[in-house]
């Protein structure tokens, strides 16, 4: 069973529908029995890392995510905020993430030579594939996805960033560490590309 | 004719008893056969001197002068329209084309009609239908448990040509249907007419139909008659093929198939891949399959061996779940579209009397093709 | 690199999806689900899905409408039409809109925009400002569907916007609405300079050169089109269309 993790933030509808399309067996639940069941986690956001910690809390979810994730190494997948809360901290506000993946979340800082590009980075930009991934499957560099987000994830290892996306400078747009993936971009709303991310997390995470 | 009760299949064809009204003749050979052969008597092809294509195409051209549009052409973004369209067009005819929009067109429906439109340099016009009212017809039509319930978009697009036709002045409207390789359509699993639709509807359907014209038997009479329209199917005059035709558009017309005998239609899809076969137990595919056969187009056995081989039409879950959304039914309402007992046109009132009852008169008409010579072979053959 | 982008635009009167001129005369186009399933299999970047008498009308949010469309998009959908409180957005959020496009209030009840960009993060909230040229050639913006002038120029009205937290503009040029005659510039410069966040350009989209004009020249982000994609040929038959990839990339690299 797929559970897509409901803490009040993001499109549930939309992962939901694509996900069903593709698969019997995926529920939308922030109850903690359902997730202690699941096989793969979903974790969707759509806003501020501060409110999103805050509700994992405030559902008492931090607990049962961490030990699925942490102890039973239940595939994970984080969308956008979902990504950014999988690290250890964000320039926006002042909390800490679920801490899983080695790095922060930080705001772009395009400075003076990019004052043209604005943000949020928000629309289609294409990726570039450093490292081999089951997610990745059958996506090849230079893919296009759906970015809408004003805070980007900086890892401390290389080995977590799959690939990455240029806006003003390059960052990480795919991470994965061991079971634990995340996308900067919605798969969700990503057309051919985004389902073969989304199929591949069911198939092959 | 020798009918049986047992199972039988035609021995020229593929028409079995499965098909309602089939009779067989001492040889094992269907009517239906017998009525293709008296169509290609109406349509020879190979014939001495100028060829019935060119008498009717200078007809039209003749008649035509000094308007803006000598005939029009329905479109769909199918094969077979999209191959009258390119042959009017090929033998200098003006047409306009009409397409009437009954909100299921699929993308490569509505792609294929901008490239053909655009490429022959054809103006386009549509006549797009309110959608909660057809919904509420199409709905009515699953409600009546008939297995017509795909006779709405048919007969509506029927009286958008005719009103078309009389709009631009022209006598001539061109369809897309070809004997040839459709086959003529039982009575029994696709009637249509004015009235049967009026009556379903009202019986079961909730909505005022006033966004798109469904043409009465007056209303054809006035068309035919004082008009003077005629509808015809151009293909059946000329060597039309699948295969070349689809070679053609391919490269003329940046044309794309779809997949599935008139798919371009999402709700068709959905009707004869799902609702047909697992309701009302009907393979379409028998109709057309049959109707190849019988013009070399395809062998018996390869028919055979497809009928046998795929149970029916292939269908796309995906297209079957949106189909059922997009009706507004729920899953008990659907299911119990699925179980009702099934019906026919003979449970609701329509002009299939009058028809029956005038047997001369549309014998005359269709052999001056005032009507397509098709209506009397499949209202009264 | 990010592209930039071209958007369709649906409208919905009554629960009906039409297509405007300046703002009026609605023509009936079709069932809003259909047309989104056909943009999404041509593989559309994004569509705008907006309820222009919902204000006027003062009905309903049309969430119904916004799900049904958004179960069929493989891609963001924007919705708007009708929105007066916090409420109104979440629904629309859980109906499947990735941002929410807000116009009267965001003239009549500024805070409302600094409340949802801190309640669902900037980049959820558009604002839209529906322009009209005066008689003395200035811009005014126009609230309530275009039909209530308000005095207030909309470059002041985008920066304050951009302050209150907005994360996107979509500026409507009234005037060009349908007209087919190529966006209003000038407007879309003035308004696009002035602010930070992206701009769409809408209203009079004629032909695919003019989104390479609007970016290039008027300094949008992206570009929206309504009758461009729904209606072909001389007899304005309803037809949805949308240039392919490699159509928009050659048109958009010319400068």
């Amino acid at each position: 069973m797929i559970v897509i993790v409901d803490y009040g933030m993001g499109n549930l509808r939309s992962i939901l529908n694509k996900l069903q399309r593709m698969s019997e067996d995926v529920i939308v639940s922030s109850d903690i029995n359902a997730i202690e069941q699941a096989n793969k986690l979903v974790l969707p956001g759509v806003g501020s890392f501060e409110t999103g910690m805050a509700n994992l809390q405030e559902r008492c979810l931090l607990s049962v995510l961490k030990w699925k994730v942490l102890e039973e190494n239940t595939p994970i997948l984080g969308i956008c905020l979902g990504m950014q809360l999988l690290t250890l901290s964000s320039e926006e506000g002042d909390v800490e993430g679920l801490g899983w993946i080695d790095g922060e979340t930080k705001q772009f800082n395009l400075g003076e030579h990019h004052s043209s590009l604005r943000v949020p980075h928000m629309g289609w930009n294409s990726i570039d594939i450093h490292r081999e991934s089951p997610i990745l499957h059958g996506v090849h560099s230079d893919s296009e996805f759906y970015f809408v987000h004003s805070y980007h994830v900086c890892c401390r290892a290389d080995s977590s960033v799959i690939a990455t996306t240029n806006y003003g400078y390059e960052f990480a747009s795919v991470i994965q560490k061991e079971r634990i993936y995340g996308t900067q971009f919605h798969p969700e709303k990503s057309h051919g590309n985004g389902s073969s991310i989304l199929k591949n997390f069911i198939e092959r995470a | 004719m020798i009918k049986h009760d047992n199972y039988q299949i035609c021995l020229r064809c593929v028409s079995d008893t499965s098909i309602p009204g089939i009779r067989f003749d001492a040889n094992g050979v269907c009517n239906f056969c017998e009525a293709h052969d008296r169509m290609e008597q109406q349509f020879p092809l190979n014939v001495q001197g100028p060829s019935k294509l060119d008498q009717l195409v200078q007809e039209i051209k003749d008649r035509g002068r000094n308007k803006e549009y000598d005939c029009v052409v329905g479109v769909s973004g199918g094969r077979d329209s999209t191959y009258t369209l390119y042959t009017a067009v090929q033998n200098g005819l003006r047409p306009l084309a009409v397409h009437f929009d009954n909100g299921w067109n699929s993308e490569i429906a509505v792609s294929n009609i901008k490239a053909a439109t655009s490429k022959l340099n054809i103006d386009l016009h549509t006549v797009v239908a309110d959608w909660d009212e057809f919904r509420d017809l199409q709905k009515s039509f699953l409600l009546a448990s008939v297995p017509d319930a795909e006779i709405p978009t048919d007969y509506v697009i029927i009286s958008v040509l005719y009103q078309a036709a009389a709009e631009v002045g022209t006598r001539y409207i061109l369809s897309g249907h070809s004997f040839r390789t459709e086959g003529i359509a039982p009575k029994g699993w696709t009637y249509m007419d004015g009235r049967y639709l009026k009556s379903v509807h009202h019986r079961f359907g909730n909505r005022r139909l006033t966004s798109f014209p469904i043409l009465s038997l007056s209303g054809l009479l006035y068309y035919t008659l004082v008009k003077r329209i005629r509808y015809i199917s151009l293909l059946a005059y000329t060597h039309y093929t699948h295969k070349e035709a689809q070679k053609v558009l391919e490269k003329e017309l940046g044309w794309v198939y779809y997949g599935g005998h008139h798919h371009e239609n999402v709700y068709t899809h959905f009707f004869q891949s799902y609702l047909c076969p697992h309701k009302f137990h009907v393979d379409k595919r028998k109709i057309e399959y049959s109707a190849l056969v019988r013009s070399r187009q395809m062998t018996r056995e390869f028919a055979l061996q497809e009928l046998h081989e795929n149970p029916h039409y292939p269908y796309d879950k995906e297209i079957v779940n949106y189909a059922i959304t997009k009706l507004g039914l729920t899953k008990e309402e659907f299911n119990s579209i699925m179980s009702s007992s099934i019906k026919t046109f003979h449970d609701y009132p329509s002009y299939n009397p009058v028809i029956q009852a005038s047997r001369i008169p549309i014998k005359v008409a269709c052999t001056l093709h005032m009507l397509p010579p098709l209506v009397y072979e499949k209202y009264l053959g | 690199m990010l592209k930039a982008r071209v958007i369709p635009s649906l409208l919905i009167k009554s629960g009906k999806l039409v297509k405007t001129t300046q703002f009026k005369d609605a023509i009936y186009i079709g069932d809003p689900v259909n047309a989104a399933r056909i943009f999404n299999q041509k593989q559309v970047p994004e569509l705008i899905l907006l309820d222009i008498n919902a204000t006027k009308d003062n009905h309903p949010i049309f969430i119904d409408i916004v799900s049904r469309v958004s179960d069929e998009c493989f891609m963001p959908l924007t919705s708007g039409g009708g929105i007066k409180t916090i409420e109104d957005i979440r629904q629309l959020l859980n109906s499947g809109a990735e941002k929410v496009s807000i116009n009267t209030q965001a003239v009549e009840n500024p805070s409302l925009i600094a409340e949802a960009s801190s309640t669902f993060g900037s980049q959820s909230i558009v604002v839209s400002i529906d322009v009209k040229k005066t008689r003395q050639g200035r811009y005014e913006v126009y609230t309530h569907d275009g039909t209530k002038k308000t005095g207030i120029d909309p470059v002041a009205l985008a920066i304050k916007m951009e302050e209150m937290g907005a994360g996107e503009i979509l500026l409507n040029s009234i005037d060009r609405d349908g007209t087919r005659q190529g966006y209003d510039i000038e407007l879309v410069k003035k308004v696009s300079d002035s602010v930070g966040i992206p701009l769409i350009a809408s209203g009079g989209a004629g032909s695919i050169e003019d989104f390479s004009t609007v970016i290039h020249k008027g300094h949008a982000s992206a570009a929206t089109a309504g009758s461009l994609f729904v209606f072909h040929g001389k007899r304005l038959a309803v037809l949805i269309s949308f240039p392919t990839k490699e159509e928009l990339e050659s048109s958009l690299s010319k400068v």
